[in-house]
């Protein structure tokens, strides 16, 4: 890691530079433990939404974040065990592409509620 | 080309990541996830303001009925972690092993569809179709839209059984078998968020 880092003037046209970021890295193991680890993981807190919400153990007001916040815990064991997400030849490039994607669509669907949310007569 | 040169043969690198141009291909796959992200997002906004207009039609909480829908959500998470497993007999080199998961993932997604096909046929029957209303129109879009990936993605996993038979593992096969996987595990994402936004909450009183 704490090589000496060229600056760079010192860097040639055409040379191949190493940033961390952008380094291949993949993952091996012998056994499946991630992929049990995920699915086990995603069952409870599927399982555990369920229970929320039929059995009412939360209140009303406070369900839809709680089991949304839940879901999005599962969107990440997804991405981060199943999908190999941190693996690749430099992780960089599809993490940032895929950051921007979740903003516009945070942004379309919390805007789209927020500004429908007026009752000015258009909806 | 100077650039290419070191990258030309990685045989360290797991099969799929091998060939420079195969390897683009995955992240031109990541490419068209983040696009689909936004093509759902959509549809959940519309759902979102939409939901509650009924119209003289069902409310969620009557068309809904969680139990079929605990089955279908179970059944995805069960493929997903089955194409997880096929990824990882990939990793390993074992064509068969990955052939088994690959087919049994491809069963798990046929019995995903059928019972949302069944669900839907007895919501149209019994609460009528998407004209009825804006909430309707918004939750069979949605829903739908979801359904067809996931009937896609049925066919190209079974093409992808038939190609691995064929012509074995290569770093060609490998890929798709690898772009196929984020697609399925993608969907399945989709799937967590149509379960708690759409189904679950329409179960809130």
């Amino acid at each position: 890691m704490e090589t000496s880092t060229p600056k760079a003037h010192e860097i040639e046209q055409g040379e191949v530079v190493e940033i961390s970021a952008l380094a291949p890295r993949f993952e091996e193991h012998a056994f499946p433990w991630r992929q049990i680890a995920g699915y086990a993981a995603s069952l409870l807190l599927t399982l555990g939404a369920l229970l929320l919400v039929e059995r009412r153990l939360l209140p009303a007001a406070w369900l839809a974040p709680v089991i949304l916040a839940l879901a999005a815990v599962q969107a990440g064991l997804q991405l981060g065990l199943f999908m190999h997400l941190r693996e690749s030849l430099g992780a960089t490039w599809h993490v940032l592409t895929l950051a921007l994607a979740i903003v516009v669509a945070l942004g379309i669907v919390i805007l789209s509620i927020w500004i429908m949310a007026f009752k000015s007569g258009v909806s | 080309m100077n650039a290419r040169a070191p990258e030309a043969s990685r045989p360290n690198l797991p099969l799929e990541f091998q060939d420079p141009r195969e390897s683009l291909g995955i992240l031109g796959f990541w490419f068209f996830l983040a696009s689909d992200v936004v093509l759902f997002s959509c549809l959940f906004a519309v759902y979102a303001v939409y939901h509650g207009r009924v119209a003289a039609g069902p409310t969620p909480f009557q068309v809904f009925d969680l139990g079929p829908v605990l089955t279908e959500t179970l059944l995805l998470l069960t493929s997903s972690f089955t194409c997880g497993l096929a990824i990882f007999m990939m990793r390993r080199g074992s064509t068969r092993g990955l052939s088994v998961w690959l087919l049994v993932t491809l069963l798990l997604g046929m019995a995903f569809v059928g019972m949302e096909v069944h669900e839907f046929a007895g919501d149209i029957l019994r609460f009528g179709t998407w004209h009825k209303s804006a909430f309707l129109s918004s939750f069979f879009t949605l829903v739908g839209t979801h359904g067809g990936h996931v009937s896609f993605g049925v066919l190209w996993a079974a093409a992808l059984v038939v190609r691995l038979w064929r012509q074995g593992l290569t770093p060609g096969t490998a890929r798709r078998v690898y772009t196929f996987s984020l697609y399925w595990h993608f969907l399945d994402i989709i799937w967590i968020f149509i379960f708690t936004a759409v189904y679950l909450s329409g179960k809130i009183t």
